[in-house]
């Protein structure tokens, strides 16, 4: 087992060397004058100018900047936000937690809905039940979240007036943006659990503990869903990366503070630093999570240490 | 997920899976920026600028006539709360470090200014007294009121302008469009305690407008230091309100200041504000937005989108107000040193082949008007501008130029080809630049649209590579022009036309030295009529600021710069 997480430890070394790379050449690929494209609302003087290019060390040739960028972010220096003046760091470490939040509640939507919805579809297949929770999931996955966001406020804010359309805070605010986050979520791993379910419903030990005489409760859940559950916790780490990114829309949707909303305001502002750390930080949480997917897939499966 | 389900069932092993589903969920980050950015963007006051954003000013405007958002019946009560929804959240609440029009929107009622600028463009005293220019128009003397201290509790004087000032042109301070304000600047004295007299390199009698404007907004020295980087949410002011709190991406929460012992320019008597509090919140999305006014989530929102402006205007808990932004309009720069625009019978045929009126009905649907010359009707109305739409008279004028033939028109065996520059945003060009194009190539242009990112939008300007870039500029003075048209700044910002003209110079550099006020419209009035005969640009439209709200809330006033001032207003229950 040491030998295998130290193996994908170092693993995901090139990964993370790539990511950074490509961060890295954001700056230097956009058409035009970085410098010019950033301060492009901003009355500046030359001495502005030279002083923004040292800070952002563009007056030094490439390699030596990549040298700087990828030690400054070793040590989680991100540098400076063009707009906000204050460190990278800093905004990302104040609106991670709405963001966090808004992702485990998507996600807990998600695991709720979806694998009822699976294991209803796979118990019942071939039945209208099935029909239904398949056709309910095929909408969730192909109904853009933006739609489905302004459809939940027109009818759950402009209509019913139950919960607040914007803003982030309490429990009422968060209903909305994690059910519209939730239910995109959740068609996936319907399916997934609904095609895992009949695998294993199919398989020889169900027939037996259905012979043993086990009520059919039992049997699903305890016999055919734990084993059904291990694909699914796999989907669920990789679940968790794309609802992150789903934030970016959920969060300009929804008024709601957070990393996605930080990223289009630093887009829209073309705010390098900014936009560049956020990005790094997104992908380095991706790859977390992908590695601690692999660990804990082999922790659940034996055999896949030996692969 | 079909798929995923299916290379499974082909025998793909189950890490080879992980690795794919882990490509295949990353994808969604770039849709969604694009989606974002697209649906953000052509209502962000200050994202969509065409280009535009700072000149004089990078952001201010000039309105006509003060109005109140609704004349219905109640006195105004004390108290109560409103809530506002922006539709971006300021980069910052420090009027000195902005350049965006949502920072002023909400500093406009916290920050005062050494004059106030009403509606109608008149100069009231505000922190300053009175004031006095130099006969040369370099050095501005203000005597300033001694009854004033900081929220904070320190004192104000002469010494707090020059701190202030000082602050804004040092070069180890990022200024956002303060620092235009203070073009030239070379410092303050201060003679005595409450005498603050400022001076430039040059006459600089923009200068009195700007000291009314948002950028220059006075805050405590004294907060600035204590509070470091902090200060950019938690500016510390003389103003009515106070800031309570503010929260990244969220909302900023401003409170009355109880001890506010004055009359404000716009107020009928001495003493605080009516509301209690005043909350901005920060609603990117405008579909959201429209709809916390109608829901009572926010009683106030600003940018309200072409598309459902007419929902609003029907809808009889909202009154809609709309405020003409200053400066110069959406307007057709007319690059002189470039081939075919060099000739101005080309120019002229330019102007004349554009259908504003089509703009104003379509694109600009409630949201504007149509322009008549070099600055918007807010701040120069007069008829003998106006741009009239002939394309019959255009093509004969093309005639004789010598450009002749059917369809695309061709002289020494060239074609008349015409490269508009337009800011592409990364939701597609502007939609009004397909409007352009049809409107020139029915008078026999070939008019190719150059869609681009802003960088090298800026660049081709500045190297005058096109025929004309399709932009706005906002701002507070009539000095905007300066920016827009001096010799000095081509392959700079702004003189994107490439006019090089003695004449213009000299009586652009006069309008510098003018300091009276009718004087100075009168010359900008000639000046805006000679380049309309130069036919140096085509403007287009004059844009609304729009503002839409319940009726309840009552009291809203603008300023001259078109930003609204929340000191009257009151929530009627």
């Amino acid at each position: 087992m040491g030998r295998f997480l130290i193996q994908r430890l170092l693993s995901t070394i090139p990964v993370v060397l790539g990511v950074s790379i490509a961060v890295f050449a954001m700056l230097h690929l956009v058409p035009g004058d970085p410098i010019q494209m950033m301060l492009g609302e901003f009355q500046t003087s030359p001495e502005q100018v030279e002083k923004l290019k040292a800070q952002l060390y563009l007056d030094r040739p490439l390699p030596e900047q990549y040298l700087r960028f990828v030690t400054n972010a070793a040590q989680g220096d991100l540098g400076y936000s063009i707009r906000s003046k204050r460190p990278v760091m800093d905004e990302i470490r104040d609106n991670l937690p709405s963001t966090l939040v808004l992702t485990l509640a998507g996600l807990a939507i998600a695991v709720v809905i979806g694998m009822t919805l699976g294991i209803v579809a796979a118990v019942k297949q071939n039945t209208w039940a099935d029909l239904a929770a398949m056709i309910m999931a095929m909408l969730g996955v192909s109904m853009p979240s933006f739609w489905l966001g302004l459809l939940l406020i027109f009818g759950f804010s402009l209509k019913f007036n139950w919960f607040p359309a914007t803003g982030g805070g309490d429990f009422k605010h968060l209903v909305l943006p994690a059910v519209t986050l939730g239910l995109g979520a959740s068609a996936i791993i319907a399916r997934l659990t609904r095609s895992t379910m009949l695998e294993v419903l199919r398989q020889e030990y169900i027939t037996t503990a259905r012979a043993k005489g086990l009520r059919n409760s039992v049997v699903i859940i305890r016999h055919a869903l734990r084993n059904a559950m291990i694909p699914t916790i796999t989907i669920l780490g990789l679940q968790f990366g794309q609802l992150l990114a789903g934030t970016v829309v959920i969060e300009t949707v929804f008024g709601r503070p957070g990393i996605g909303r930080l990223i289009v305001a630093a887009i829209l502002e073309k705010d390098f630093p900014l936009v560049q750390g956020i990005v790094l930080f997104i992908a380095l949480a991706y790859v977390l999570i992908n590695l601690f997917v692999d660990v804990l897939y082999a922790v659940l499966d034996p055999r896949i240490r030996l692969g | 997920m079909a798929d995923i389900e299916r290379l499974i069932s082909l025998g793909m092993s189950r890490r080879a899976f992980v690795r794919l589903a882990g490509a295949a969920a990353a994808l969604p980050i770039m849709g969604g920026l694009l989606a974002a950015c697209g649906g953000d963007d052509d209502d962000s006051s200050d994202a969509d600028s065409g280009g535009s954003g700072s000149g004089g000013e990078a952001t201010s405007g000039t309105g006509t006539g003060d109005a109140t958002a609704d004349t219905g019946g109640g006195a105004p009560t004390a108290g109560g709360e409103l809530i506002v929804g922006l539709d971006s959240e300021p980069p910052t609440l420090d009027p000195h470090t902005s350049p965006s029009a949502v920072s002023f929107m909400i500093t406009c009622s916290v920050a005062e200014t050494l004059t106030y600028l009403t509606a109608d463009r008149e100069l009231k005293p505000w922190l300053a007294e009175s004031w006095e220019a130099s006969a040369d128009g370099t050095s501005y003397t203000f005597k300033l009121r001694e009854d004033v201290t900081f929220q904070d509790g320190s004192p104000f004087n002469a010494e707090s302008i020059k701190g202030n000032f000082d602050r804004i042109i040092d070069p180890n301070f990022q200024a956002g469009s303060a620092l235009a304000s203070l073009a030239g600047y070379t410092g303050t004295d201060t003679p005595d305690e409450f005498t603050a007299v400022v001076n430039f390199e040059e006459a600089y009698a923009p200068f009195l407008t700007y000291t009314a404007g948002g950028p220059l907004g006075i805050v405590s020295m004294k907060a600035v230091e204590e509070l470091g980087d902090d200060f950019a949410t938690k500016i510390v002011t003389t103003g009515q309100f106070k800031v309570e709190s503010y929260t990244a991406k969220d909302n900023v929460s401003l409170v009355r200041w109880e001890d506010y012992n004055r009359q404000a320019p716009w107020a009928e008597s001495e003493g605080p504000a009516l509301l209690d509090r005043i909350v901005f919140k920060f609603i990117p999305e405008s579909s959201t937005r429209v709809t916390t006014v109608e829901t009572g989530e926010t009683q106030l929102i600003t940018g309200v989108p072409a598309q459902d402006l007419a929902r609003l205007e029907d809808n009889d808990d909202l009154s809609v107000e709309k405020k003409l932004w200053s400066g110069i309009p959406r307007i057709l720069i007319l690059n002189t040193s470039m081939e075919p625009t060099d000739d101005v019978n080309v120019r002229k045929a330019v102007s004349l082949a554009i259908d504003r009126q089509a703009l104003v009905d379509t694109v600009f649907a409630g949201i504007g008007e149509v322009s008549s010359g070099m600055l918007t009707r807010a701040m120069m109305d007069d008829e003998s501008l106006s741009q009239p739409y002939d394309p019959e008279q255009a093509k004969q004028l093309l005639e004789e130029a010598g450009w002749t033939g059917d369809g695309t028109r061709e002289k020494d065996g060239k074609k008349l080809s015409f490269v508009l520059n337009v800011v592409d945003p990364g939701s597609g060009p502007p939609p009004e630049a397909q409007l352009i194009q049809a409107n020139l190539n029915d008078v026999g242009f070939d008019c190719q649209i150059k869609a681009q990112a802003r960088a090298p939008w800026y660049e081709d300007n500045y190297n005058l590579a096109t025929n004309g870039p399709l932009m706005f500029l906002r701002s507070g003075d009539y000095d905007g022009l300066y920016a827009m048209f001096h010799s000095s700044l081509i392959g700079k910002n702004f003189n994107f036309a490439g006019l090089a003209d003695p004449e213009i110079d000299a009586m652009l550099e006069q309008g510098r030295t003018e300091t009276d006020q009718a004087a100075r419209r009168a010359l900008y009035l000639e000046i805006c009529q000679k380049l309309a005969d130069m036919a140096i640009a085509a403007p287009l439209v004059d844009e609304y600021a729009v503002w839409a709200g319940k009726k309840e809330v009552q009291g809203l006033m603008f300023n001259g710069y078109t930003y609204p001032q929340f000191g009257m207003v009151s929530v009627q229950s």
